[in-house]
Formats: structure tokens, C-alpha cells, sequence
């Protein structure tokens, strides 16, 4: 496993590195924001799988995603094979995005509780697009999976990068302080 | 394959689309993007908007993913992409431009959002992601009503009543019931109104420069410019204001004939009209509704607009081809007080009194026959002798000195009651002088 920082690259981070995503961005993953990962299929060829949701781990150094089996094929095969991640995360109202890239993705089964998280998020990120004139109607059409074709996507994030439109798009999120 | 013009509503920019690539050394980038541009039916351009890993990578790696919503039904298409080049100006890009200057405004990111590049990629693939998407929304067939107004296109014999039923059918047949329709003039640096519709004053005669607003960007690039909501970057009012003050005195001119328009547009589309390659004027529709007009509308309009540039082109060649003489009409003169009409050199300006009714060669025109009526009380005139006539200063062979007629008829039908200009036939016109004037030609 590598960890990036300030641009170093180092081998199996020991715990006493900090995970790069500090509470607040823990928070904002955990938020109603839009949710899109993708993968490297083989030929060096992008797969990409729109997630109904994310939770945070409590030492915030693992992410899990929420999608649907039934929809993710591509993207499930992909990931088996290279366990590459890259999710984007981004708040419709604000346009404040974040990407989070990982090199140990694994699809799982859903715990009890991670139905629940996803339940939550549909309704939340239902409520956070009402304002922008988009059904409740369509945001469910959009992100519902039923509960037998849930599965998860969970990934060490090793880099964060803000996505916010503007002259610091791409640039890498400053790790949180120990 | 699914077509990729049955998924338009998804390339409005409504809801993000999300695109995802692969360095050379695999790893995979993913984010959001403003603009999913359709192109063609086998093409779409991505907005490039900033320097990022996305365009790093299709650099180096062609290959794209795209996901796209249609933001009715909430189905999700996935576009597998191949990158091919980018475009930093043209056509594609000033429509994109526009575009996304709308949807900046809308989303609150004026100033944010702005359009480097517009990445053109191959369609690959195009699939539907399984899943429960509601019904859309039953919308009429425009084909139908495109082909109402065809019809009726079709039966006008002359390029004033083209113009109007062009403005009708929209209004009748695709519910459009404020469009306008301007024509560029000899230079081809302006345009000017000659028809409108569905507006409180007509505003024939107004004046926009090229490359200024919707319109005259459409007319520039020769491309319609379709945009979805209510954006500043494109708002004549100011540009108009801006120009006037920094060119003085003979700009003031133009803009005393304000351009019709609603104050609260939210969805523009201009169409340029050509034939024979040559642009002949630009078909201006705009709603107080956002999101009024779809990329099936643009379609239609297109089609309309052609259709107008061949009638017209056929037109404008029939009334050229008369070259009878005019009959020896005589008027009798009109009693009453003489009034007075200037003309001024400096800038081709015509008053009539104090109320300004027009300039340039639509100007000059009007004199020239108003100099024939006080010499020999001539009433009649054909379009082929103010062509050749050296007075008038036609700019070139293929002006359309037709529309600068119905420009002047319809200034003087709004601006004075005494005098008029009346059609008599394909390529033939009178003047009609119900008082006594007295033309003054003021030298520059």
C-alpha cells in the first residue's frame, strides 16, 4: 500500500501517519453529495458506476460506497481485477467537490447497518436537490437500489484532491494535522 | 446501439455528467463536468474548463467514461468515449460558450465557469443503466408542426409575407410567440430587425453589431446559439449601452430604434438564415421560461430557417427578373402644409421633422424616390432601377435590397401617415404621397 504526501510517496503508512481525510471532509463524504466511482477495466479503459451513498470509517481511513450490483457489472469486474478506486464527491448546492483515489478497492456484502446509511442518503440528497427543481420522483428513479442488490465498495483513500470549480481544482487536500 | 439523439434531454447540462479517465499508468480520475455537448449522432464535446487531471489523461489516454441523467426520469446512460481533439473557437465552440454561460448563471457560478476548449470525443458505446426511471413528459410532435409551417412557407410570393408567416407559424405551430427576425446589412457588420412578433413595439429598423449577444454571435459563426437561461454574458442591453458610448454621435443613431426583447428572457435561440452560402439573416426566438427551447427545436428551427433562405433566394431572383418599365404614373399633388425631411450626408440619416425614421441605403433609397416624385411626380418604380441607380450605393450585386424596402415601408407605416410604400407587383413598388414635402439634403 503506498500513502502520498506533500508529494512523497511512502510504503505501508504506519498508524501514526494521519488518514488524509480529516472530520470535516469525513463529514462532507458522509453528506448529501453526489457520488460517482470509477475503475480501470482491462485495456486501460475507465469504468464508472454512479453510488447511492458513503460511510466513513470511525479512524477515518477506510470509505465505503453503496451501489448497485445490478447496474455496477463492469465496474464490480474492474475492480476485482486491479482494486484501483477513484470516487468524486460533490454538493449540488455548492459545487464543493472532492476526489478520493485508493489501490485496495473490494466489493462487499452490506452489513444491516449500511442499509440504513444508504436508506438515509437517498432521502437527504433528495432533500438537498428539491431546491434546484428536481423531483423526489426522480432523485429515488435515480438512486434506488433494492435492499438483494446492494453491495459496497470499500477503499483505503491514499489521496484527496479538492474538485471545486476554480483556480484550486485538482490540487491535492492538505492531510489533516495528528 | 441506442441512438445518441434519443438522449438529448440528458445533454442540457441540467444534471452534471461524470466523467471518468485513466492515466498511462492506469490509475483511474474521476469528476464532474458542466457540459455534455451532443455534436452529431456519433459525436459529443466535453466543456474543458480547467487544466486538470481529466485532460492530463485523455492526452495521454483516450479513452473516456460518461454517465448521464435525464433529469425528468432519472434514467442514467453510460457513453464509452474516445477522445479525438479540442476546439478553442468556431461554431461548436461559441455554441458550448453560450451554453455554459447560461448554465453558470444558473448554477451560481458566473465568472467560474468558463470555456477553454470544447473536447471532442467518438461514441463508442452508449447503453442504458438498468432502473427504474418514472414516465417522461409527453411532449408534441415538432415534426408535425415543422411540417404545417413548411406548407405554409411554401405558398408566400413575396418576401414581406415570408417573413410574417414565418413569425406566425412559429407563434401558431410551435407555440413561440416571441421571435424576431433580423438581416444583415451591405458591410455585414450589423444586423437590422425587419420582422418581429409578439412585442409591444416592432422595433424594425433596430440595429444590433455583429458578434453581440445570441444573435450576433449566430450570425458571426453562422450557427445557432441556443441558450437555456437567463445569462448577463449575452444581454444586449448593456453591450448596446457600452458600444454607444465609445463610438459617440453615429452610434447613438442606431440605437434610437430600441431592439425588441423581453426584459426577463430566460431561453434564447438565434438560427442563422443562409442560401447559397451566404447569410442571409438570423431568426430570433427567446421565452421567459427556462429550458423553452430543446435541442428538437433547434432542429426545427433549422430546418425553418432553411427553408426561409431558399423562398427568399427564389424570391429576391423573381423580382429582379422584372425589368418592364413602370408605367408613366402621375400623381396629383396632395394639398396641405409642406413637411419638412432631412437628409443628412454626414451619416445617411433621414428625419421627417424632428422624428427620426432611418439611415444607410434603406436612406438612401427613400430619397431617391422622393427626389423622382418632386422632379417629374413619379410614383413608380421597380426594384432593378434602384439597383443600378449610383445614388443609392447598393453594396454589392447580391444585396438584398428587398428586405431594405420592407425595412423602409415598414419605418414609414409606424413613423408617418402621409407617406407609404405599397408593393404593385413582383418587383415593383409606388410611393404614396398624401402631403406636400419639402426634402432638404444637408451636407456633412
Amino acid at each position: 500500500m503506498y500513502y502520498i504526501r506533500r508529494g512523497f510517496v511512502v510504503q505501508s503508512p504506519p498508524m501514526s501517519v494521519p488518514p488524509p481525510i480529516d472530520e470535516a471532509t469525513a463529514a462532507f463524504l458522509r453528506g448529501p453529495v453526489s457520488i460517482s466511482v470509477a475503475s480501470r477495466a482491462a485495456g486501460n479503459v475507465p469504468v464508472l458506476v454512479r453510488c447511492s451513498g458513503c460511510s466513513v470509517s470511525q479512524d477515518r481511513r477506510r470509505v465505503t460506497l453503496y451501489l448497485a450490483r445490478s447496474k455496477s457489472a463492469a465496474l464490480i469486474e474492474a475492480v476485482r481485477a486491479t482494486r484501483a478506486a477513484a470516487a468524486v464527491f460533490s454538493l449540488p448546492s455548492s459545487h464543493r467537490s472532492l476526489q478520493l483515489k485508493g489501490s485496495d478497492a473490494a466489493i462487499g456484502v452490506p452489513a444491516p447497518r449500511d442499509s440504513e446509511v444508504f436508506a438515509r442518503y437517498v432521502e437527504a440528497f433528495a432533500a438537498e436537490i428539491d431546491p434546484l427543481g428536481h423531483s423526489v420522483e426522480m432523485v429515488r428513479a435515480l438512486l434506488w437500489i433494492d435492499p438483494e442488490d446492494l453491495a459496497t465498495l470499500a477503499f483505503t483513500p491514499i489521496a484527496a484532491f479538492t474538485q471545486t470549480p476554480g483556480p484550486g481544482a485538482g490540487a491535492p487536500l492538505r492531510p489533516a494535522a495528528p | 446501439m441506442i441512438a445518441l439523439d434519443a438522449i438529448r434531454d440528458c445533454l442540457e447540462g441540467v444534471i452534471p455528467a461524470t466523467v471518468a479517465t485513466c492515466a498511462a499508468d492506469g490509475t483511474p480520475n474521476v469528476s464532474q463536468v458542466s457540459q455534455v455537448h451532443y455534436v452529431d449522432g456519433a459525436h459529443v464535446a466535453l466543456s474543458f474548463q480547467f487544466f486538470n487531471k481529466t485532460r492530463e489523461n485523455i492526452l495521454a489516454n483516450p479513452r473516456a467514461a460518461a454517465a448521464v441523467i435525464d433529469p425528468v426520469t432519472g434514467a442514467q446512460y453510460l457513453l464509452a468515449l474516445e477522445y479525438l481533439r479540442t476546439e478553442t473557437e468556431g461554431p461548436l465552440f461559441e455554441r458550448m460558450k453560450a451554453k455554459l454561460a447560461g448554465i453558470a448563471s444558473h448554477t451560481g457560478m458566473a465568472g467560474v465557469f468558463r470555456l477553454r476548449g470544447a473536447d471532442v470525443y467518438r461514441v463508442l458505446e452508449l447503453e442504458r443503466v438498468p432502473g427504474r426511471e418514472r414516465p417522461g413528459t409527453l411532449r408534441r410532435n415538432l415534426l408535425a408542426a415543422l411540417r404545417a409551417c413548411s406548407e405554409r412557407l411554401s405558398r408566400c410570393t413575396d418576401l414581406g409575407r415570408l417573413l410574417d408567416e414565418l413569425l406566425a407559424c412559429l407563434d401558431e405551430e410551435f407555440g413561440i410567440r416571441h421571435a424576431m427576425l433580423l438581416v444583415p446589412d451591405g458591410a455585414g457588420t450589423r444586423l437590422y430587425t425587419v420582422a418581429s412578433r409578439g412585442y409591444p413595439a416592432s422595433g424594425v429598423g433596430s440595429e444590433i453589431p455583429l458578434g453581440c449577444g445570441v444573435i450576433g454571435v449566430a450570425a458571426r459563426e453562422r450557427t445557432p446559439i441556443r441558450i437555456s437561461h437567463m445569462t448577463l454574458d449575452y444581454a444586449y442591453g448593456q453591450a448596446m449601452r457600452e458600444r454607444a458610448a465609445a463610438e459617440g454621435l453615429a452610434d447613438k443613431l442606431e440605437t434610437m430604434i430600441p431592439l425588441p426583447g423581453l426584459a426577463d428572457s430566460r431561453s434564447q435561440l438565434a438560427v442563422p438564415v443562409a442560401a447559397e452560402g451566404r447569410l442571409l439573416g438570423v431568426l430570433y426566438v427567446e421565452s421567459a421560461q427556462e429550458m423553452r427551447f430543446s435541442y428538437d427545436d433547434e432542429d426545427a428551427l433549422v430546418a425553418l430557417a432553411t427553408q426561409t433562405g431558399m423562398v427568399a433566394r427564389l424570391l429576391q431572383e423573381a423580382a429582379e427578373g422584372q425589368d418592364e418599365a413602370p408605367a408613366a404614373a402621375r400623381a396629383a399633388p396632395p394639398g396641405g402644409a409642406p413637411l419638412t425631411i432631412r437628409h443628412y450626408a454626414a451619416d445617411g440619416s433621414v428625419f421627417i421633422g424632428d422624428d427620426y425614421l432611418i439611415k444607410g441605403v434603406a436612406g438612401a433609397i427613400f430619397c431617391k424616390l422622393l427626389r423622382d416624385y418632386a422632379r417629374e411626380q413619379r410614383t413608380d418604380f421597380t426594384n432593378r432601377e434602384l439597383r443600378l441607380d449610383p445614388s443609392i450605393r447598393l453594396p454589392d450585386v447580391s444585396d438584398n435590397l428587398e428586405a431594405r424596402l420592407i425595412l423602409l415601408s415598414r419605418r414609414l407605416a409606424e413613423r408617418c401617415e402621409f407617406l407609404r410604400i405599397e408593393k404593385t407587383g413582383r418587383g415593383r413598388l409606388r410611393l404614396a404621397v398624401a402631403r406636400p414635402f419639402k426634402l432638404v439634403e444637408v451636407p456633412a
